[in-house]
Protein backbone atom coordinates (compact mmCIF):
# COMPACT_ATOMS: atom_id res chain seq x y z
CA UNK A 1 0.00 0.00 0.00
CA UNK A 2 2.73 2.30 1.32
CA UNK A 3 4.76 1.33 -2.02
CA UNK A 4 1.21 2.30 -4.79
CA UNK A 5 0.95 5.96 -2.45
CA UNK A 6 5.06 6.05 -3.58
CA UNK A 7 5.34 5.32 -6.99
CA UNK A 8 1.83 7.93 -7.48
CA UNK A 9 3.30 10.17 -5.95
CA UNK A 10 5.89 9.93 -8.17
CA UNK A 11 3.82 9.57 -11.24
CA UNK A 12 1.80 12.75 -10.11
CA UNK A 13 4.96 14.31 -9.67
CA UNK A 14 6.27 13.31 -12.98
CA UNK A 15 2.98 14.39 -14.55
CA UNK A 16 3.61 17.79 -13.35
CA UNK A 17 6.70 18.78 -14.12
CA UNK A 18 7.49 22.23 -14.59
CA UNK A 19 9.11 23.54 -17.31
CA UNK A 20 12.58 24.77 -17.07
CA UNK A 21 12.75 28.39 -14.38
CA UNK A 22 14.52 30.42 -17.00
CA UNK A 23 14.96 33.38 -14.41
CA UNK A 24 17.12 31.09 -11.96
CA UNK A 25 18.43 28.50 -14.66
CA UNK A 26 21.97 29.49 -15.54
CA UNK A 27 22.06 29.54 -19.73
CA UNK A 28 24.10 26.59 -21.58
CA UNK A 29 25.13 28.74 -24.10
CA UNK A 30 26.15 32.63 -24.54
CA UNK A 31 26.34 33.63 -27.61
CA UNK A 32 25.94 37.20 -29.97
CA UNK A 33 23.09 37.93 -32.33
CA UNK A 34 25.46 38.05 -35.64
CA UNK A 35 27.19 34.38 -33.68
CA UNK A 36 23.56 32.91 -33.99
CA UNK A 37 23.09 34.13 -37.10
CA UNK A 38 26.00 33.39 -38.73
CA UNK A 39 25.43 29.58 -37.29
CA UNK A 40 22.08 29.45 -38.78
CA UNK A 41 22.78 30.68 -42.19
CA UNK A 42 26.07 28.32 -42.76
CA UNK A 43 24.14 25.12 -41.87
CA UNK A 44 20.30 25.22 -40.47
CA UNK A 45 20.87 21.61 -39.28
CA UNK A 46 24.19 21.65 -37.15
CA UNK A 47 23.06 24.73 -35.89
CA UNK A 48 19.92 23.48 -34.54
CA UNK A 49 21.69 20.64 -33.06
CA UNK A 50 23.58 23.00 -31.38
CA UNK A 51 20.61 25.91 -30.22
CA UNK A 52 17.19 23.96 -30.16
CA UNK A 53 15.77 23.52 -26.80
CA UNK A 54 18.59 24.89 -25.25
CA UNK A 55 18.79 27.62 -22.76
CA UNK A 56 20.60 30.22 -24.75
CA UNK A 57 21.76 33.72 -23.99
CA UNK A 58 22.13 36.43 -26.78
CA UNK A 59 23.41 39.98 -26.78
CA UNK A 60 22.30 42.40 -29.69
CA UNK A 61 20.76 44.99 -30.96
CA UNK A 62 16.85 45.52 -31.29
CA UNK A 63 15.20 46.08 -34.64
CA UNK A 64 11.80 46.28 -33.90
CA UNK A 65 9.52 45.84 -30.73
CA UNK A 66 5.73 44.83 -30.45
CA UNK A 67 3.14 43.59 -28.41
CA UNK A 68 0.74 41.37 -29.79
CA UNK A 69 -2.29 39.44 -27.91
CA UNK A 70 -0.33 40.61 -24.08
CA UNK A 71 2.77 39.09 -25.32
CA UNK A 72 5.56 41.50 -26.31
CA UNK A 73 8.49 40.64 -29.16
CA UNK A 74 11.65 41.79 -29.73
CA UNK A 75 13.40 41.27 -32.90
CA UNK A 76 17.40 41.30 -32.81
CA UNK A 77 18.59 42.29 -35.99
CA UNK A 78 22.68 41.57 -37.61
CA UNK A 79 24.47 43.60 -39.57
CA UNK A 80 23.35 42.79 -43.55
CA UNK A 81 19.37 42.68 -42.16
CA UNK A 82 18.62 39.67 -44.12
CA UNK A 83 17.60 37.38 -41.02
CA UNK A 84 17.24 38.42 -37.38
CA UNK A 85 16.20 36.69 -34.44
CA UNK A 86 12.18 36.89 -32.76
CA UNK A 87 12.34 36.75 -29.32
CA UNK A 88 8.82 35.90 -27.92
CA UNK A 89 8.89 37.46 -24.31
CA UNK A 90 7.33 35.81 -21.21
CA UNK A 91 4.42 38.17 -19.64
CA UNK A 92 6.62 38.88 -16.38
CA UNK A 93 9.32 40.12 -18.91
CA UNK A 94 6.42 42.91 -20.18
CA UNK A 95 7.03 45.75 -17.71
CA UNK A 96 11.19 45.95 -18.18
CA UNK A 97 10.06 45.76 -21.97
CA UNK A 98 8.36 49.19 -22.11
CA UNK A 99 11.45 50.80 -20.73
CA UNK A 100 13.44 49.34 -24.26
CA UNK A 101 14.25 51.56 -27.12
CA UNK A 102 14.59 50.53 -30.84
CA UNK A 103 18.80 50.60 -31.21
CA UNK A 104 20.07 49.92 -27.74
CA UNK A 105 22.03 46.81 -26.94
CA UNK A 106 20.09 44.36 -24.63
CA UNK A 107 20.62 40.54 -23.40
CA UNK A 108 17.94 37.98 -23.58
CA UNK A 109 17.92 34.92 -22.27
CA UNK A 110 15.48 32.01 -23.52
CA UNK A 111 14.64 28.84 -25.20
CA UNK A 112 15.36 28.29 -29.52
CA UNK A 113 13.04 26.08 -31.32
CA UNK A 114 14.56 26.62 -34.58
CA UNK A 115 15.00 28.61 -37.67
CA UNK A 116 11.92 29.71 -40.13
CA UNK A 117 14.63 32.77 -42.00
CA UNK A 118 14.33 33.98 -38.46
CA UNK A 119 15.79 32.55 -35.88
CA UNK A 120 12.64 31.96 -33.27
CA UNK A 121 12.78 32.08 -29.78
CA UNK A 122 10.41 31.46 -27.04
CA UNK A 123 9.84 32.24 -23.28
CA UNK A 124 12.58 34.78 -23.00
CA UNK A 125 13.27 37.20 -20.49
CA UNK A 126 15.66 40.51 -19.96
CA UNK A 127 18.42 39.66 -18.12
CA UNK A 128 19.48 42.06 -15.32
CA UNK A 129 22.64 43.07 -17.06
CA UNK A 130 20.26 45.37 -19.40
CA UNK A 131 19.13 47.47 -16.02
CA UNK A 132 22.30 47.49 -13.76
CA UNK A 133 23.90 50.01 -15.49
CA UNK A 134 21.41 52.80 -15.85
CA UNK B 1 11.72 33.38 -49.95
CA UNK B 2 10.67 31.56 -53.16
CA UNK B 3 10.91 34.94 -54.68
CA UNK B 4 9.67 33.35 -58.18
CA UNK B 5 6.63 31.76 -56.81
CA UNK B 6 5.05 34.95 -55.42
CA UNK B 7 4.21 38.50 -57.15
CA UNK B 8 4.63 41.94 -56.32
CA UNK B 9 1.31 41.89 -53.82
CA UNK B 10 2.62 39.69 -51.21
CA UNK B 11 1.43 39.69 -47.76
CA UNK B 12 2.99 38.31 -44.72
CA UNK B 13 3.07 37.19 -40.96
CA UNK B 14 5.62 36.10 -38.96
CA UNK B 15 3.23 35.70 -35.85
CA UNK B 16 0.78 34.00 -37.65
CA UNK B 17 -1.47 31.73 -34.71
CA UNK B 18 -1.80 27.69 -35.03
CA UNK B 19 -3.20 25.85 -32.17
CA UNK B 20 -4.20 22.03 -31.88
CA UNK B 21 -6.86 20.63 -29.82
CA UNK B 22 -7.13 17.17 -28.19
CA UNK B 23 -10.38 16.25 -26.53
CA UNK B 24 -10.72 12.37 -24.77
CA UNK B 25 -12.15 11.14 -21.77
CA UNK B 26 -9.45 11.31 -19.77
CA UNK B 27 -8.19 14.66 -20.62
CA UNK B 28 -7.55 17.25 -23.09
CA UNK B 29 -4.46 19.06 -24.93
CA UNK B 30 -4.37 22.03 -26.34
CA UNK B 31 -0.74 23.84 -27.89
CA UNK B 32 -0.30 27.25 -29.24
CA UNK B 33 1.57 28.38 -31.32
CA UNK B 34 2.34 32.28 -31.71
CA UNK B 35 5.73 31.90 -34.40
CA UNK B 36 3.65 30.98 -37.68
CA UNK B 37 5.24 31.98 -40.89
CA UNK B 38 2.49 32.56 -43.24
CA UNK B 39 2.36 34.14 -47.24
CA UNK B 40 -0.26 34.90 -49.22
CA UNK B 41 -0.28 36.28 -52.64
CA UNK B 42 -3.60 38.41 -53.61
CA UNK B 43 -3.51 37.59 -57.43
CA UNK B 44 -2.62 34.36 -57.71
CA UNK B 45 -4.28 33.64 -54.11
CA UNK B 46 -1.36 31.12 -53.34
CA UNK B 47 -0.84 30.65 -49.76
CA UNK B 48 2.12 29.08 -47.99
CA UNK B 49 2.33 28.15 -44.47
CA UNK B 50 5.85 27.01 -42.01
CA UNK B 51 5.47 26.48 -38.82
CA UNK B 52 7.97 24.90 -36.34
CA UNK B 53 7.40 22.11 -34.56
CA UNK B 54 9.45 23.23 -31.61
CA UNK B 55 7.03 26.29 -31.06
CA UNK B 56 3.78 24.61 -29.57
CA UNK B 57 3.77 25.24 -26.35
CA UNK B 58 1.41 22.78 -23.92
CA UNK B 59 0.31 23.55 -20.47
CA UNK B 60 2.78 20.44 -19.00
CA UNK B 61 6.20 20.25 -19.93
CA UNK B 62 5.80 16.28 -19.87
CA UNK B 63 2.92 16.67 -22.97
CA UNK B 64 5.44 18.70 -24.51
CA UNK B 65 8.40 16.69 -24.55
CA UNK B 66 6.26 13.50 -25.52
CA UNK B 67 5.06 15.49 -28.39
CA UNK B 68 8.55 16.57 -29.92
CA UNK B 69 10.41 13.45 -29.09
CA UNK B 70 7.83 10.36 -29.33
CA UNK B 71 4.97 11.43 -31.21
CA UNK B 72 6.18 13.89 -33.93
CA UNK B 73 10.10 13.30 -33.97
CA UNK B 74 10.69 17.27 -34.25
CA UNK B 75 14.81 16.40 -34.08
CA UNK B 76 13.57 14.47 -37.65
CA UNK B 77 11.10 16.61 -38.70
CA UNK B 78 11.42 20.18 -37.27
CA UNK B 79 9.29 21.85 -39.69
CA UNK B 80 4.92 21.50 -40.76
CA UNK B 81 4.09 23.02 -43.86
CA UNK B 82 1.19 23.72 -45.67
CA UNK B 83 0.52 25.08 -49.69
CA UNK B 84 -2.16 25.38 -51.44
CA UNK B 85 -4.52 28.28 -52.73
CA UNK B 86 -7.31 30.15 -51.48
CA UNK B 87 -9.87 29.63 -53.96
CA UNK B 88 -11.69 32.53 -55.87
CA UNK B 89 -9.25 35.49 -53.76
CA UNK B 90 -9.87 37.74 -57.15
CA UNK B 91 -13.40 37.69 -57.09
CA UNK B 92 -13.77 38.25 -53.90
CA UNK B 93 -15.67 42.04 -53.76
CA UNK B 94 -16.13 42.22 -50.41
CA UNK B 95 -14.41 42.79 -46.91
CA UNK B 96 -15.78 39.98 -44.57
CA UNK B 97 -16.43 36.53 -46.01
CA UNK B 98 -15.48 33.04 -46.55
CA UNK B 99 -13.18 31.36 -49.12
CA UNK B 100 -12.31 28.08 -49.63
CA UNK B 101 -8.71 27.05 -49.16
CA UNK B 102 -7.06 23.83 -50.60
CA UNK B 103 -3.83 22.37 -50.10
CA UNK B 104 -1.22 19.88 -49.00
CA UNK B 105 0.01 19.65 -45.08
CA UNK B 106 3.55 18.23 -44.75
CA UNK B 107 4.08 16.96 -41.13
CA UNK B 108 6.06 14.08 -39.94
CA UNK B 109 7.09 13.52 -42.89
CA UNK B 110 3.67 12.46 -44.44
CA UNK B 111 1.33 15.03 -47.24
CA UNK B 112 -2.23 14.71 -46.67
CA UNK B 113 -4.75 17.42 -48.74
CA UNK B 114 -6.70 19.34 -46.87
CA UNK B 115 -9.50 21.99 -48.07
CA UNK B 116 -11.42 23.53 -45.64
CA UNK B 117 -13.81 27.02 -45.24
CA UNK B 118 -12.05 29.89 -44.02
CA UNK B 119 -13.31 33.72 -42.49
CA UNK B 120 -11.30 36.11 -45.01
CA UNK B 121 -11.16 39.66 -43.84
CA UNK B 122 -9.76 41.88 -46.60
CA UNK B 123 -8.68 45.45 -45.03
CA UNK B 124 -6.06 48.09 -47.15
CA UNK B 125 -3.30 47.08 -45.89
CA UNK B 126 -4.00 43.57 -44.15
CA UNK B 127 -5.33 40.36 -45.14
CA UNK B 128 -6.75 37.93 -42.19
CA UNK B 129 -7.70 34.03 -42.35
CA UNK B 130 -8.48 32.21 -39.41
CA UNK B 131 -10.61 28.91 -39.17
CA UNK B 132 -10.47 25.71 -38.07
CA UNK B 133 -9.88 22.11 -39.55
CA UNK B 134 -10.16 18.81 -38.49
CA UNK B 135 -7.12 15.99 -39.06
CA UNK B 136 -6.64 12.57 -38.35
CA UNK B 137 -3.37 11.71 -36.01
CA UNK B 138 -3.09 8.01 -38.12
CA UNK B 139 -2.92 9.90 -41.69
CA UNK B 140 0.68 11.47 -40.22
CA UNK B 141 1.98 7.90 -39.17
CA UNK B 142 2.12 9.51 -35.83
CA UNK B 143 2.56 6.40 -32.98
CA UNK B 144 0.80 6.77 -29.93
CA UNK B 145 1.38 4.43 -27.59
CA UNK B 146 -1.05 2.18 -26.26
CA UNK B 147 -0.78 3.43 -22.29
CA UNK B 148 -1.90 6.39 -23.39
CA UNK B 149 -3.94 6.03 -25.95
CA UNK B 150 -7.25 7.06 -24.74
CA UNK B 151 -5.44 10.42 -23.42
CA UNK B 152 -5.15 11.61 -27.05
CA UNK B 153 -7.59 11.77 -29.92
CA UNK B 154 -8.10 9.97 -32.92
CA UNK B 155 -9.07 13.84 -34.44
CA UNK B 156 -7.45 16.37 -34.03
CA UNK B 157 -8.98 19.93 -34.15
CA UNK B 158 -6.60 22.76 -35.79
CA UNK B 159 -7.17 26.18 -35.07
CA UNK B 160 -5.72 28.92 -37.69
CA UNK B 161 -5.70 33.00 -36.90
CA UNK B 162 -3.33 34.74 -39.38
CA UNK B 163 -2.86 38.10 -39.63
CA UNK B 164 -0.60 39.32 -42.74
CA UNK B 165 0.79 42.45 -43.29
CA UNK B 166 2.21 43.94 -46.99
CA UNK B 167 5.73 42.34 -47.51
CA UNK B 168 7.94 44.95 -48.51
Amino acid sequence: MVLIIISLFFIINLYNKPFIDIKKSNPELEVTAQEILDDYLADEYSANEKYVDNLIQIKGEIAEISFDKGVSIITLKDRSGFSSIICHMLPEANLNVLKLKKGSQITIKGVCTGYLFDIMMVRCILTNSNFNEK
Amino acid sequence: MSSQLFSQERYLTKEGYISFFSHSLVEDIKADNYQVLSVIDKKTGEIAIQLLMKSFMFEKALMQEHFNQSYVESYKYPKATFKGYILNLKELDVQNGTVEIKGILSLHGKEKKISTIANIQILKDQINLSGHFMVEVADFDIKIPIVVRNNIAKTIKITFDLKHKPYK
